[in-house]
């Protein structure tokens, strides 16, 4: 007969404690400092900074390029009025285009980081699923051992009992020797 | 839950903070039960942060008019603000412009803004439909690689049910043959002993 298994030699290794806690400690670390930033990307993503700054820097190089050295001469072209109205136009829809590719991009990216959180916390749950799953098989076989164990014990008791009620009241007949033979060969057939 | 203010101090929640140790590391008593939790936080962190935010890009990817909106209104203004420049120009200079120059200018920079709005819209377009199809490709892509991942772990999760239903069956067929071959090796005992007394 082995001794019982002690709970305490089936506890995790101090090497795996301690990288339990480093593990815990990064993640409690990212989602301290991290998560909060790319909140922020979020928010900012929403908002329309990108895209004023873009046209005031767009409006403000077609004013300097066509305005900044204002002539004489230059009031007299008719055609220059024109000409600026559709640099304007133009250089705005450029600057509007960039900004919400800007904007796209920065939305694209902010959800591709917390999608990939997500994702990672759904394969993070499948691998703890797996993990139970392991433990319940592991712990279904080992009650089917003991099940087996008591049955094979309740066998040997229940054949120990008749076994010695002949040997004792009939010690010298044939059912005697018989049944010292049979029980003595029936654990092993029911112990498995 | 523990409270924390982060770098930025902001009061923030740590889910299953547990308590520290000496050298400043949680403690992970039940590293299953704190695997856990994380990742079902993760995906309540996702639903409470980003669902909607998802949802929104998706419609804005789909219906977004922003830039031909813009670029109508802005051939307006960028006509309006042409003649303001002329005007202030002239003035600047105390030219004048005899009203025959006046009636050129002015339709010139009704044509120009004209064309310019026409060009302008059909450039905004083209811009927004390249812009909308960016976007909806890399949510597209997001949400692939998300359909992906969730299909395997959907499969693993069926093979974990199908190993769980076999070793139940498998430990049922086995407990009942134990059964059997027990109570068939008493009767087959007792018979014998009736027969023998």
């Amino acid at each position: 007969m082995g001794s019982k298994p002690k709970k305490q030699d089936y506890e995790a290794s101090e090497e795996e404690k301690v990288s339990a806690s480093v593990a815990k400690a990064n993640y409690d670390f990212f989602k301290q400092n991290y998560a909060p930033l790319l909140k922020d990307m979020r928010d900012q993503s929403m908002s329309d900074d990108n895209r004023r700054a873009l046209r005031g820097r767009a409006s403000a190089d077609t004013m300097q390029a066509l305005t900044s050295e204002p002539t004489y001469m230059k009031t007299q072209n008719v055609e220059g009025t024109g000409d600026l109205s559709q640099a304007l136009g133009g250089q705005l829809g450029v600057a509007d285009k960039s900004a919400l590719g800007i904007k796209n991009k920065a939305a694209s990216n902010v959800l591709g980081v917390a999608r990939g959180q997500a994702a990672d916390a759904a394969s993070g749950m499948a691998k703890a699923s797996r993990l139970a799953t392991s433990d319940a098989l592991t712990r279904a076989r080992n009650k089917l051992a003991v099940k087996n164990a008591r049955n094979a014990a309740i066998g040997k008791v229940a054949g120990a009992t008749i076994g010695g009620a002949f040997e004792k009241f009939a010690p010298d007949s044939n059912l005697g020797k018989f049944s010292k033979e049979f029980f003595e060969a029936l654990p092993s057939q029911v112990g498995g | 839950m523990e409270r924390y203010f982060d770098v930025r101090g902001r009061l923030g929640e740590a889910a299953y903070a547990g308590q520290q140790t000496n050298a400043g590391l949680p403690v992970v008593s039940d590293p299953q039960k704190t695997f856990a939790g994380i990742t079902r936080g993760e995906y309540e962190d996702y639903v409470k942060d980003y669902r909607d935010f998802e949802l929104k890009q998706i419609e804005r990817a789909t219906t977004d008019t922003s830039l031909i909106d813009s670029a109508r209104e802005d051939s307006k203004v960028a006509g309006r603000i042409a003649g303001e420049v002329a005007g202030r120009n002239v003035s600047r200079y105390g030219a004048q412009l005899t009203p025959a120059q006046l009636q050129q200018q002015q339709r010139g920079l009704q044509r120009a803004t004209t064309l310019g709005s026409i060009q302008s819209l059909s450039d905004s377009r083209i811009a927004q439909r390249e812009a909308n199809q960016a976007l909806l490709s890399d949510l597209i892509n997001i949400g692939q690689d998300l359909n992906r991942s969730s299909q395997s772990q959907l499969g693993n999760a069926a093979a974990d049910a199908s190993a769980r239903k076999q070793a139940y069956d498998s430990a049922k067929a086995q407990s009942k043959a134990q059964t059997y071959s027990t109570a068939g090796s008493l009767a087959s005992a007792a018979i014998i002993a009736a027969f023998l007394v």
